[in-house]
């Protein structure tokens, strides 16, 4: 069985770096994450129809449904991976309006307020797993590299892979890599993370030591917007579950309820259909 | 014996010739490469252009162009350095290209996650992609640089006296042309074999470390 890292519930880098003051940080209840009537085409396809949901501080949403919804393409959205048609989104504070071009500092504040963790990892291959975590520490928050190393291995620690440091990427499983990713991500003191479907690319086995950090992340009381197909995950763990089908939301709502008494046929279909499997 | 030591004194200038023209190249191909890929179009058809150009006509007919042609009337280049400017541009061309196949097989991925981790673009090429692009350029440029140091040979032409310049000295003074020329070859294929072992030597070492 493999040995899942415990991670502490630490104190919490949801953190007032000088960035997130100046935009002004938002009140616990008020919403940290604010999307309204979010649309995204590529060319006549469109992907995303008018969403809106908003996230609160410290909340776990998972967003599920079937392949082609919208999902990623959502999340991606969130961090201007990808940049929306129309509608807005709000992140801690700050507008980002769809259509428009944003600033150089705006997106460089949004991108050290939200973390991100991808399907298949994209940890760079030409580095050592200590130089994966430390590297935007150094490059983005200017920290010298001691303090950057610091706290890369303090996080390694956290994933349990401290031991690793020194190796290159593809000496770790796909499950390690995921862990050192999720390190990563964490290394800027993101006041949200974003995981696409972080353990679609796992074998079970191996998804299990990552569900087991992000987890603890959760408990830990990160803000967190989990697209999965970890159904056990979403009802578990999240506090809401977001049911996207089409380019749409088609149901919200808290997880458990949701998951075991779901309201539209479509819905019930999905979940019928994944459980099934 | 006193054919050797003469065709000795060409080799300093092929491997200067072949050193200089191709770091100048590699690095002159790096700005074509990115204005191939520029936004602008206008930039692009440009670079594009002038890809075209200096791939499509053979490197004896650049060399007499700038040796001839701009040294003539305006500024007269020194051979050598007609030569080197001449061939830098032609693996200029050649390295964007090699470049730009060579980005392409660097994962989107990798782009996307040093993005979200808030790195600029100069960050992102330079720690990110740049070592991921070059690491899988690698074989085509040594590949590439071998040509090269055949085709400096075509400085001999316009008074370089580098090993085939010598060769051909050698060959209209002592009528026994088939040896020298033999020599002269073993001599080109001895120079291109430290290129291919450094090439191979640090493809390898890059490899070990990202292995699956």
């Amino acid at each position: 069985m493999i040995q899942t890292p415990i991670l502490k519930p630490g104190p919490r880098q949801d953190g007032p770096h000088p960035d997130h003051a100046a935009a002004g940080r938002p009140q616990p209840s008020a919403p940290v994450v604010r999307i309204e009537n979010l649309v995204k085409r590529y060319g006549a396809y469109v992907a995303l129809h008018e969403i809106g949901f908003e996230l609160k501080s410290g909340e776990v949403v998972a967003i599920i449904g079937p392949s082609g919804s919208g999902k990623s393409t959502l999340l991606r959205c969130v961090n201007q991976l990808e940049q929306p048609d129309g509608g807005c989104i709000t992140v801690a504070g700050q507008r980002f309006e769809g259509g428009k071009e944003h600033s150089r500092a705006a997106l460089d504040t949004l991108r050290r307020t939200v973390g991100m963790v991808f399907q298949s990892f994209n940890l760079f291959p030409h580095m050592t797993i200590l130089r994966n975590v430390s590297i935007a520490q150094e490059r983005v928050a200017g920290r010298s590299r001691k303090d950057a190393e610091d706290r890369a291995m303090h996080l390694l620690a956290r994933v349990g892979l401290a031991d690793k440091a020194g190796q290159y990427p593809a000496r770790c499983s796909g499950g390690q890599q995921q862990r050192i990713a999720i390190a990563r991500a964490l290394a800027l003191d993101p006041q949200i993370m974003l995981f696409d479907e972080p353990t679609s690319a796992l074998d079970p086995e191996l998804g299990l030591e990552v569900l087991a950090v992000m987890r603890e992340l959760a408990e830990s009381g990160m803000t967190m917007i989990v697209v999965t197909h970890e159904m056990r995950f979403a009802e578990n763990v999240s506090d809401r579950v977001v049911v996207m089908a089409d380019g749409r939301v088609i149901e919200e709502g808290p997880s458990r309820e949701l998951m075991r008494d779901p309201k539209t046929e479509r819905t019930q279909r999905f979940l019928h259909a994944v459980r099934d499997r | 014996m006193e054919a050797l030591t003469q065709l000795a004194r060409g080799v300093p200038w092929t491997i200067a010739l072949t050193l200089t023209s191709f770091l100048l190249g590699a690095l002159l191909g790096l700005g074509l490469c990115a204005l191939r890929l520029s936004s602008s179009r206008v930039l692009r058809a440009l670079a594009t252009g002038a890809v075209l150009l200096l791939r499509s006509v053979p490197p004896v007919v650049w060399l007499f162009i700038i040796f001839f042609g701009i040294g003539f009337g305006y500024v007269q280049l020194p051979s050598f350095l007609a030569a080197m400017l001449g061939l830098a541009l032609i693996t200029a061309a050649n390295m964007a290209e090699i470049y730009r196949g060579a980005l392409s097989g660097v994962h989107r991925g990798q782009t996307e996650a040093a993005i979200a981790l808030g790195l600029s673009p100069r960050h992102r090429f330079q720690d990110i992609v740049g070592p991921q692009m070059i690491r899988i350029a690698l074989p085509s440029a040594a590949t590439f640089a071998i040509g090269l140091l055949k085709d400096t040979s075509v400085a001999s032409l316009i008074g370089v006296q580098d090993v085939a310049f010598q060769v051909n000295a050698l060959a209209q003074r002592s009528f026994s042309g088939t040896g020298i020329f033999v020599i002269a070859a073993l001599l080109y294929i001895a120079l291109s074999l430290p290129i291919a072992a450094l090439a191979r030597w640090t493809d390898l070492r890059l490899r070990a470390k990202v292995a699956r």
